[in-house]
């Protein structure tokens, strides 16, 4: 069907800029978006495509319920909420890793609970549910690299780019739980009705993905 | 959306599933709760609402109907059931009353009866929206491969849940890991991103598994996809992302979708691990929909909550009002009386009563 659109959720913030870029060296640039002024969302009807930005968090959401056929989310998000969606592309970007972070030569005494603060409960519950490890899980919003220095946790379960910051706060990356980086990511109805669409948006998007690995 | 209601689809799946000589299967909206508590896996919600009964005993308002049927099934005949029932599930908000209609077949369960309840699903999915798609997938089949590859316990789960998320990237790096057989990988991954038409599929499977699986799963397989190709059309499509827990489904598993509806409406699969292991040795085939979720589609109907709207005085006389609404009424048409024109409601026109005691009509 040529006249349907296909509505992408992307991340707001240096992530989405990029994956836009992406998005725009497939075949799917769009000029209103390039010149926002006040608009919530940006069409291009001729390629079929409207774009808007979400919080990233709420990326899947978005496209779990229906909102967006396609988005562009974290695998840390998508590991948090398992969301009930396709995840059909690795797009590479946005990498970094999810792990264990402890003061420098912290030992596990295994004869106490594990205290750890994460952004990320769902994740952490089931890491160490894995491994059989008893724990507890603090809960915060940000500046998680702050609870173990003030005795708050043990350990913290977070998002470790460069481990700069980790240094810096005389804390050291203990176990590595798995590799992030941005997905796309489709709605499952919305793949069986906009399926020749969706796949064509892929195949772009694997091709310019190849061409910036080439540079 | 569609042109007919919530309550006239029901009455439609109704006939449906009576026309293929269904019955009605009514029950009590309560069961002992120690039924749910063994097969927990098999619930989509693991909340259930329970309360302790006048004897004593931990009782449970019912989250899913296929385990009471499938526990008061007799061993020994056939049987084909539908349902029509509101169960009752947890979710991060709280608990909800769900509406759910289905069906099940249990007993010696054939081709033909896997055919016909797999045709029942296409035509409910059809009366809901000519815009629906049914897609199957073989749980057996895949299992075989995974068997042959080498995978283990876990690894067989996460190939599933990978399968589910047609997420290749991840699916290809676990195969890697745990597979030494590389042409088999291939196969598996290959399954993975196939999605195709019912017909079109069968001639795909029939090349690319011959000798990978056993011949009889592979050849009823594609039998059922032929069957329905010739019988739905491109509305049944082959796609392995369809899959389940392999504790309680064996062969073949579905779920159908409807434009306007953003997840899966229906879901259904053979599941004789469930019968096996509520210690059944008949066969079983059903599927679940789910109500609730086509409430997006009627959204599109009454705009007005009632066609008129008259509004009289305090002092005006009981009989003047009551014969003025009943004769706006006499048409057919729908009459509210009120003081005042309420802000939340809509009519399709506005009378207030004159002092003469007669109907006038505002604007």
């Amino acid at each position: 069907m040529k006249d349907e659109i296909i509505n992408v959720a992307l991340p707001k913030g240096r992530l989405g800029d990029n994956v836009y870029e992406l998005f725009s060296k497939a075949g799917y640039r769009c000029e209103e978006l390039e010149n926002p002024g006040r608009r919530l969302t940006f069409e291009n009807a001729e390629a079929g495509i409207r774009y808007f930005w979400v919080k990233p968090s709420d990326v899947a959401i978005y496209v779990e319920k229906g909102a967006a056929d396609l988005g562009v989310a974290g695998k840390d998000i998508l590991t948090e909420y398992r969301p009930d969606i396709y995840e059909l592309l690795d797009i590479g970007l946005g990498r970094c890793r999810m792990a264990v972070a402890a003061p420098k030569n912290f030992r596990d005494d295994h004869r106490r609970t594990l205290r750890v603060a994460t952004k990320f409960p769902s994740t952490a519950k089931r890491y160490y549910s894995s491994i059989g490890r008893d724990i507890d899980i603090i809960k915060l919003n940000g500046s998680i690299e702050l609870a173990p220095i003030l005795g708050l946790s043990d350990v913290i379960v977070d998002i470790v780019e460069t481990g700069a910051t980790l240094k810096q706060n005389n804390l050291e990356v203990y176990e590595t739980l798995f590799d992030i980086s941005a997905r796309l990511i489709a709605n499952k109805a919305s793949y069986r009705f906009k399926r020749e669409k969706i796949n064509e948006i892929k195949a772009g998007l694997s091709a310019a993905i190849k061409e910036r690995e080439l540079v | 959306m569609t042109e007919f209601s919530q309550s006239e689809l029901n009455e439609r799946l109704r006939r449906v599933f009576e026309n293929a000589g269904y019955r009605r299967y009514k029950m009590s909206k309560f069961e002992e709760y120690d039924l749910y508590a063994d097969n927990k896996d098999f619930l989509a919600s693991k909340s259930v609402i329970t309360f302790t009964d006048l004897d004593g005993r931990l009782m449970a308002l019912k989250p899913d109907v296929t385990l009471s049927i499938v526990k008061n099934f007799r061993e020994g005949g056939d049987e084909k059931v539908y349902y029509h029932e509101n169960v009752y599930r947890g979710f991060e908000t709280g608990f909800k009353e769900i509406s759910q209609a289905g069906l099940e077949c249990i007993g010696e369960v054939d081709e033909y009866c896997v055919c016909e309840v797999l045709s029942l699903a296409a035509k409910s999915l059809m009366t809901i929206s000519e815009s629906c798609e049914l897609d199957i997938s073989h749980l057996g089949i895949l299992c075989e491969l995974f068997d042959k590859a080498g995978l283990s316990r876990e690894g067989k789960a996460a190939a599933l849940r990978l399968m589910g998320e047609k997420n290749r990237g991840e699916l290809s790096a676990l195969l890697k890991s745990e597979s030494k057989d590389s042409a088999l990988s291939g196969l598996i991954l290959e399954l993975s991103g196939h999605d195709d038409k019912a017909g079109e599929a069968a001639k795909f499977l029939r090349k690319a598994l011959v000798g990978a699986v056993s011949e009889d799963s592979l050849e009823l397989f594609c039998d059922t996809c032929e069957f329905l190709s010739e019988k739905f059309g491109d509305s049944v499509r082959v796609d392995f992302s369809t899959v389940g827990d392999l504790n309680y489904y064996s062969g073949i598993i579905f779920k159908g979708f409807v434009s306007g509806v953003p997840s899966s409406v229906l879901s259904g699969g053979q599941y004789n691990g469930l019968m096996r292991k509520m210690k059944k040795s008949a066969k079983a085939i059903g599927f679940a929909l789910y109500l609730d979720l086509l409430e997006p589609l009627f959204n599109g109907g009454e705009s007005y909550d009632a066609d008129i709207l008259l509004t009289y005085k305090t002092g005006d006389s009981l009989r003047s009002v009551y014969n003025a609404a009943e004769k706006l009424a006499a048409g057919g048409k729908s009459v509210c009386v009120m003081k005042q024109n309420p802000r939340d409601m809509r009519f399709k026109e506005i009378y207030s009563l004159s002092d003469g005691g007669e109907a006038v009509r505002e604007g």
